[in-house]
Parts: C-alpha cells; sequence; structure tokens
C-alpha cells in the first residue's frame, strides 16, 4: 500500500514538473515576445490567452482524447492511457498561464530597463534576460501558478490517462477513484500527500529565487 | 569628422510631430548643451541620437556612416550611450552595474574589474563598488549611471538633464569627469538641460529647441502669450505681467527677449524703454567675463550683463533692482 502511495505521488510529481517546464520553456519567451511588442494583434492574443485560462480542463482532456484515440490524428503514436498524453494535456493546459502571466510580469517591468540595457550595447538576449532578471518575482510567480495547476487537475488526466494502476494513475485520479469507493480515510491521505507535494516545491522555487538574489 | 549629422530629421508620436531639426552637426569632441523648457523635443532628440527609436522621417549618421535599418542601429548602440534623466540601476551591486555594458561588448576575465574599478574611479565612486545598488541616494545613482556609460568608453556620450537629482558638488565632479574623459580621449559629448546656466557653463556649443524645432534664440525670456491683437502697439499678459509688444499679429505667439536688451538699474529710469519691472536677483550665473542675473518680477527675467556692470552696482542674489527693456526688443515668432 505504502509503495504504491509513493509510486502514485512519484509520478504526480513527474508529470507535474515535466508538463510545467515544457510549458515555461515554450510559455515564458512566449510571453516575453507578447509583453514586449507593439505588435498589432497583441491585444486580441493576449485576450485569448486571457479566455485559455478559464478553459474547462475536461474539453481540454476531450479534444486530447480525439487527437489520440486510435482513430484519431495521431492515434498512430499510441499515446493515448500513457503518463506522456497526462503531459501533453497539463503543457495545453499550463502554457496559457505561463504565457499570460509572464507577459504581464514583463509588461509591468520598468520601461528604462530595456532602454538602459539596449544602450548599454546589449544585444536582443541579454536586453531580455536584464528584463528577465527585473522580473523574476513575477516569473516565479507564473511557474509556481502553473505548477499548481498542473499538480492538482483531475479531469483531463482522469480522460487521456484512464488511471491505470501503476501506469498512469496521479495522486488527483486515486483520490477520485478512493472517494468514489467510498475509501475516505485512503482519499484523505493521498490529499495529504498532494498537499505536501505542492508545499515542498514551492518551498523549493522560493529558496531558487531568494540564491538568485544579489 | 563630425560624430553626428541630422538631416531633415522628424519624430511624431501618435501624429503629433514633437520634434523636427532640418539639419545637425555635432563635431567630435564637441560638448553640445540642448537647452529648451520641458517639451521642448530635447529628450526626443536625444533617444533619436542614441538609436534607441527610429525617426518618423528624416536620417541620422553616426561617424560618417547613415543609420537607417534597425541593424545599424544595434551596431550604433554599441558607440553611443545614453544616461537618462532618471537612470535605472539594475538589481545587484554598483560593480555588476558598471560591468554591463562591458560584458554586453564581450570583455571578459580580469579586464571586467579593471575598467570597471577605472570607471568607477573617474567619477570618484570607488567606495560603493560593493554597495546594493538599489540603496543608493539620488545623486550617487546619476554618477554610478555616468560611471556605468563611461566603462563602455563610447566615442558619444548622451545625458539627459545629468544636473536634475545631483547636489551641486556632485554635479561639478560629474562634469569635471566628462572634462577629464575628454581630455584623454576622442568623446562626443551632448546633455540637455533646463538650465542655462549648466549650459553655459559646461558646453562647447548650444542648441537652443522650443516646441521641437530649433530655436533663433536662446530659450531665455521665451513666453507663449495670446496676443490680443489691434496693434501695431500691445499690451500682453504674460503670468501677472503686462509687457508691451509692437506688433500686427494676434493670437497664440511666442516672445522672446534677448537677456542683452535688459538693462538692470537701482532705481526706475526715465528712459524710452516701455517695460520696466521691478524685482528681486535669484540666481546669477558667472560665464567668463559676463554675468547672467536671473531677477523674478512675477516671472523670471535672465539679464546678461559684465562682470564690471555687475560688481560696480554691487549685485548679489536677493537685491532688489529694476529690468527695463524696449518694446521693440520684444521680438515676436
Amino acid at each position: 500500500m505504502e509503495t504504491e502511495v509513493l509510486g502514485i505521488a512519484a509520478l504526480s510529481l513527474k508529470v507535474a514538473l515535466t508538463a510545467t517546464v515544457l510549458a515555461c520553456l515554450i510559455g515564458i519567451p512566449l510571453g516575453f515576445m507578447l509583453g514586449a511588442s507593439r505588435l498589432r494583434g497583441r491585444r486580441a492574443v493576449l485576450l485569448l490567452l486571457n479566455t485559455a485560462l478559464a478553459f474547462p480542463t475536461v474539453v481540454i482532456g476531450l479534444a486530447i482524447y480525439g487527437l489520440l484515440a486510435r482513430r484519431g490524428p495521431l492515434g498512430g503514436l499510441g499515446l493515448l492511457f500513457s503518463w506522456q498524453a497526462i503531459v501533453i494535456a497539463e503543457v495545453i493546459l499550463a502554457l496559457p498561464i505561463a504565457t499570460a502571466l509572464s507577459a504581464a510580469a514583463v509588461q509591468a517591468v520598468d520601461p528604462r530597463v530595456r532602454r538602459t540595457a539596449l544602450t548599454l550595447g546589449a544585444g536582443p538576449l541579454r536586453t531580455a534576460w536584464a528584463v528577465a532578471r527585473e522580473a523574476r518575482f513575477a516569473l516565479a510567480a507564473a511557474v509556481v501558478v502553473a505548477f499548481g495547476r498542473v499538480l492538482s487537475e483531475v479531469g483531463a488526466a482522469l480522460i487521456v490517462g484512464g488511471n491505470i494502476r501503476h501506469e498512469t494513475r496521479t495522486l488527483t485520479t486515486a483520490i477520485t477513484l478512493a472517494t468514489s469507493q467510498g475509501n475516505f480515510s485512503l482519499a484523505v491521505a493521498l490529499g495529504l500527500v498532494l498537499l505536501a507535494l505542492a508545499l515542498t516545491v514551492n518551498v523549493l522555487i522560493q529558496m531558487l529565487q531568494g540564491r538568485g538574489d544579489v | 569628422m563630425a560624430t553626428f549629422e541630422v538631416a531633415g530629421l522628424r519624430q511624431a508620436y501618435g501624429g503629433r510631430t514633437v520634434l523636427a531639426i532640418d539639419a545637425l552637426a555635432v563635431e567630435a569632441g564637441a560638448r553640445l548643451a540642448l537647452v529648451g523648457p520641458n517639451g521642448a523635443g530635447k529628450s526626443t532628440l536625444l533617444r533619436l541620437l542614441a538609436f534607441l527609436e527610429p525617426p518618423s522621417a528624416g536620417t541620422v549618421t553616426l561617424d560618417g556612416a547613415p543609420v537607417t535599418t534597425g541593424a545599424a542601429r544595434r551596431a550604433a548602440r554599441r558607440r553611443v550611450t545614453l544616461v537618462e534623466q532618471r537612470p535605472y540601476l539594475f538589481r545587484g551591486t554598483v560593480e555588476a552595474n558598471v560591468a554591463f555594458g562591458l560584458r554586453a561588448a564581450g570583455v571578459r576575465g580580469p579586464a571586467v574589474a579593471r575598467r570597471v574599478g577605472a570607471a568607477l574611479e573617474r567619477l570618484q565612486l570607488q567606495g560603493l563598488r560593493g554597495r546594493d545598488a538599489r540603496a543608493l541616494s539620488e545623486g550617487e545613482i546619476q554618477r554610478v549611471a555616468v560611471a556605468r556609460a563611461l566603462a563602455v568608453e563610447p566615442l558619444a556620450l548622451l545625458l539627459d538633464e545629468p544636473a536634475s537629482s545631483a547636489d551641486r558638488a556632485a554635479q561639478q565632479a560629474m562634469f569635471a569627469a566628462l572634462a577629464d574623459e575628454q581630455a584623454r580621449r576622442p568623446l562626443t559629448v551632448v546633455f540637455a538641460s533646463h538650465l542655462l546656466e549648466d549650459a553655459y557653463r559646461w558646453a562647447g556649443s548650444l542648441l537652443a529647441l522650443h516646441q521641437g524645432v530649433p530655436s533663433p534664440v536662446t530659450p531665455e525670456n521665451l513666453f507663449r502669450v495670446d496676443l490680443p491683437g489691434g496693434g501695431p502697439m500691445q499690451d500682453v499678459a504674460v503670468g501677472p505681467l503686462r509687457i508691451v509688444v509692437v506688433t500686427e499679429r494676434s493670437g497664440p505667439a511666442t516672445l522672446a527677449v534677448a537677456p542683452d536688451e535688459i538693462v538692470l538699474s537701482a532705481a526706475p529710469l526715465v528712459s524710452s524703454a516701455r517695460n520696466a519691472f521691478r524685482g528681486r536677483i535669484v540666481r546669477v550665473a558667472e560665464h567668463g567675463a559676463e554675468m547672467r542675473v536671473t531677477i523674478d518680477v512675477g516671472i523670471e527675467l535672465v539679464a546678461r550683463i559684465t562682470r564690471q556692470s555687475f560688481e560696480e552696482m554691487a549685485l548679489a542674489v536677493g537685491r532688489e533692482v529694476v529690468a527695463s527693456f524696449k518694446s521693440v526688443a520684444v521680438k515676436v515668432f
């Protein structure tokens, strides 16, 4: 029993971390471009992103299910009911969060930061890095919120993962199952593990952030 | 060779033209002051010379090469550095701030520390090297920003209101450091100031801007007015004063009284001057053999007189004087 819970917790963490890292790797640079650019259509994209923040997770799960199902366009990959399928769904859920929050973070940075970096001869990458450094608290918040969304997500994980024991059973889907089976004590125990996990990761991120502070 | 050459330069924001300079050349090694009231276009011109934004029309040539594309502006920014009116220091130490441009320029290893040290020394800031940049006073921030800009040894250094946040002594130190730097190596300096005293004291040449356009007169004693019309002699309200002006025009206009047209006297003169106002001396700036005396007569008037007259009349800040000028001396444009 205990090893099973540990396995479930480890899978949850693996899925959540992978999805958060992927979503942030794509979302933060995207947010930078949106936040820093003055292109036409920027507002429309931000509006879309903000709408996507409130997207029902089961709908995303359903869409991914349709894509990955044997007869779906990506059915050949054989990913349905695998942990990778959950990651794909979670990345799609976390991406708007990472993008919208980092765009807001970049927009909130003093415009002098960019001008100062540029006038001191910095290229686009070094300038972006200077902006990111000044916005790092808000960027870390984007990562934390994305991670929180992914870790606590249940609808999409259930649909595309299938809640298969030892394979795609995450903490949230396990809690759902335990509750429906009337095993409340197990559900509560799993819930506590989930909380502890969320707390630990947030503390780690905060510590990393603190260390970067000169 | 000229460091900057400007041709047909226009800058508009939201359809409103804020700067229009047909031609301007800033020679290498020059020390040019941009003067004019707030909103005259000084900061806009500096941002254009710093290649931080593209102009709406016209070109800026840097060191003989026209800078027209984004890539050319990027390259040009490695040779021109702007210190903003309220400079921004990055999170981190003073040292890390001064090293920023050096690292961007590809300087690595012990050379970074050496050049940071030299730049700080020029501004007498060695003691601040390890300090948190967020814990500095405004004057210190200003000087660190100048040190940071000088560290990359730019061809041209642009300063927007460099004296606005520094105290008088810090300001002296900063301008002296710039003069030293110019004596040491070729460096063109362009600075904006709304304080003419600073411009006259530190600049070799002067460009007056008024509403985005180079002004034919220095921006002392420039007043936006509404001409009542019905000239040729008009009584024009300027603040609490009424100035007699000779013009046939009516409606919005700018009045200019050249500082050398203003006569200072201890008592009202019996003369042909139709404008005479009593006030107190509020500032005095020395510029070689001449003095620029600012008198508060309800508005501030600047008079240019010789040092000899100044001393003979025993003038000083706080003294009451009468400022007189003829109505034909008031230019209307």
